[in-house]
């Protein structure tokens, strides 16, 4: 068994009071060990980006615990944390996240500087990454001058510049045509196997499942099982199986959000049925348990 | 500093769009030369006003009790008391001068001049002849700018003190941007202004130190006495005093353009910065190294603007003493030291916006979309 990166008990986060209270995020608990890709699907507005904040030290939560290799941060005043950020995480982001003022070279060096290196050990190490993910041609040029994948893997090696404990991605290859995504997803993969770091991963990209090691589906700020999900097979929603419409066809039974969906597929079972079984638990019906650690597949 | 060096993050926001740079550093720039070229020109009147006196052969000038300039002063001593000086003890010589305030007129041109009347081959006269000669009876020396303004030459006819002159000589160094000196005749002087008999100033050479013949000649003739040194100072005093809050208003002015410009400079580069800040933030930036990246680009955007306004300056002064002599501009350290703290001054009142938009900056909001 390999040690536990992140450990979260109990994760509450509210905002607001009153009328206008949510809770985003309702007693989650959490353990990714390191070398391990953990994949967080979930629709939009289920709690996964405060989720993510909160296990990145950004946001802290209403209550529960998290710990990154055995350090509290819940307990950690707010001075202390923007130095564990530096050390212990590293962050992926949809949108890249470069700063635009510097140099991929440069983006990578300051993550460095972040962490207290600097000066030609820190140049070196950023060096080195970005030759390693084939940016060594790519070293002066601003972000304005990169493609999109190109970005990214700065930004993965920005990430993995101080070695961190956890890569915290959000949605990495949303931005992405397929083979890059391809690509960016083989990295993380590779950080997590090679390197010992706990990945997790917030995405829509079922594509990522299969780098994954587990698969977990938040809704509404909980952790739902992934064999109470099924996919619709018409519009491609997450719906839960015990509360969804239904219908059989050809000895399967597929499962949809709402009875528009439902009659859509019943007007032409076979349009829809050879393409389902992907998304949560695929759109039909499962042993329970089957899809809750997804199968990896790429390498 | 060590926590805070590496990538120059402030430059390099600063410098990553150079048109924003460029206005922001060229306004304060502008605002910066207006500071250190009002301070040369300033600094450069000052020594010019009191040129007559610094340009003096006397050790020691002698007035009517109580008064210690020319400029804005009357003074007036009964000529016997030039023999009562020079009967003192390290009085080499005593020689009186009159003195008035007043303008040239010629060609519908005006100048304005202090006249000094002297005895023609005596101290107290134009230190040297550029053209001409000493003035004759109803003749007047001036200075060559002046006669140029006047569009006058050597010959030409200028008023002044209620009659004609005629032009016998032109001297130098003696025309500033407040005024001029034109030297007359003793007699005609006195005779033009009715002031027979008496003196404003008597001119002293000491062969002694001239501070304690200053205090012998108060001792034993009641007037006050000033060596040459004190006499400029006071002399620069008294216009410094009458011209520093006219100054000062100006000077404040071009600050507050100076911080304004900076101000929103810094303001709207940390307004379009303000994902990248939380970015930062999110990678494990504090509050001392984004308080550094901020503080920097200001730093480096004063910087640069205090150092071409310095250029600026120079050039500036160097073009006016060719183009317009009567402007003096002349750049001192200690114009662009105090032109230094004032830019400090600028970019740390300017970052303080920016420096609090960027402490309420949520990190976690990098996650947004």
């Amino acid at each position: 068994m390999k040690d536990l990166a992140i450990k979260a008990e109990g994760l509450e986060k509210v905002f607001g009071e009153g009328d206008v209270r949510v809770a985003a995020v309702r007693g989650v608990d959490l353990e990714v060990r390191h070398g391990e890709v953990v994949l967080i699907m979930g629709p939009s507005g289920s709690g996964k980006t405060t989720l993510l904040s909160m296990l990145g030290a950004m946001l802290r939560p209403t209550s529960g615990r998290i710990s990154v290799d055995g350090v509290d941060l819940t307990a950690l005043p707010e001075s202390k944390l923007p130095d564990l950020r530096a050390r212990r995480f590293g962050f992926v982001f949809q949108d890249f996240n470069l700063l635009s003022a510097l140099t991929a070279l440069e983006n990578v060096e300051f993550a460095r500087n972040l962490a207290g290196s600097t000066g030609r050990a820190a140049r070196a190490r950023a060096e080195e990454l970005l030759r390693g993910f084939g940016l060594g041609e790519r070293l002066s040029f601003r972000p304005d001058k990169l493609s999109g994948g190109e970005k990214q893997r700065v930004a993965i090696a920005r990430a993995l510049a101080n070695k961190p404990a956890v890569i915290l991605a959000d949605e990495p290859t949303a931005n992405l045509d397929s083979k890059i995504g391809h690509e960016i997803a083989r990295l993380l993969r590779r950080a997590a196997t090679e390197d010992g770091r706990a990945v997790v991963v917030v995405s829509h990209d079922e594509r990522l499942k299969d780098i994954a090691d587990r698969v977990l589906w938040l809704e509404d700020g909980e952790f739902r099982s992934m064999s109470d999900m099924a996919t619709d097979p018409v519009c491609g929603m997450a719906v839960e199986r015990e509360r969804a419409p239904h219908y059989r066809h050809d000895g399967q039974t597929y499962f949809f959000c709402s009875a528009p969906c439902r009659e859509e597929f019943a007007a032409a079972p076979d349009r829809f049925a050879a393409s389902a079984g992907s998304g949560p638990g695929g759109s039909v019906s499962r042993p329970p348990g089957a899809e809750v650690s997804g199968s990896r597949h790429l390498r | 500093m060590t926590e805070v060096s590496g990538v120059p993050v402030g430059r390099r926001n600063l410098l990553s769009d150079r048109r924003r740079a460029f206005l922001g550093i060229a306004g304060i720039g502008v605002a910066l030369l207006m500071v250190i070229a009002l301070d040369g020109i300033f600094a450069g009147t000052m020594r010019e006003v009191t040129s007559y006196i610094d340009s003096s052969e006397a050790d020691v000038f002698v007035s009517q009790r109580g008064v210690r300039t020319m400029h804005m002063s009357s003074s007036s001593l009964p000529l016997d008391a030039v023999e009562q000086i020079g009967r003192l003890p390290s009085v080499r010589w005593a020689d009186p001068v009159l003195y008035d305030s007043g303008a040239l007129m010629a060609s519908e041109e005006r100048v304005l001049t202090y006249l000094i009347g002297y005895v023609p081959g005596q101290p107290g006269g134009p230190p040297s002849l550029v053209a001409g000669a000493a003035p004759g009876p109803g003749e007047i020396v001036l200075d060559e700018r002046a006669a140029e303004s006047l569009l006058l030459g050597v010959g030409g006819r200028v008023e002044t003190l209620g009659r004609s002159w005629r032009v016998s000589g032109l001297t130098t160094g003696m025309t500033n941007i407040v005024n001029s000196v034109s030297y007359l005749r003793f007699d005609d002087f006195a005779r033009a202004r009715d002031v027979e008999g008496m003196a404003s100033y008597v001119l002293v050479g000491a062969s002694g130190a001239p501070d304690e013949l200053a205090g012998r000649i108060e001792s034993a003739t009641g007037f006050t006495a000033q060596s040459r040194e004190r006499f400029s100072a006071e002399e620069r005093g008294r216009v410094e005093d009458m011209s520093v809050e006219l100054m000062q208003i100006m000077t404040f002015a071009a600050f507050l353009i100076g911080l304004a410009v900076i101000g929103l400079t810094l303001h709207a580069e940390t307004l379009a910065r303000l994902r990248e800040i939380g970015v930062m933030k999110a990678l494990g930036a504090g509050p001392r190294r984004l308080g550094f990246v901020v503080l920097s680009q200001a730093a480096w955007t004063v910087g640069i603007a205090l150092a071409l306004a310095v250029v600026f300056a120079l050039g500036l002064g160097w073009v006016l003493g060719r183009m317009a002599a009567t402007i003096p501009l002349v750049v001192e350290a200690s114009s662009v030291l105090e032109a230094a703290a004032g830019a400090a001054l600028l970019g740390a009142v300017g970052a303080v916006s920016p420096l609090i938009k960027v402490s309420r900056v949520d990190p976690a909001a990098v996650f947004r979309r």
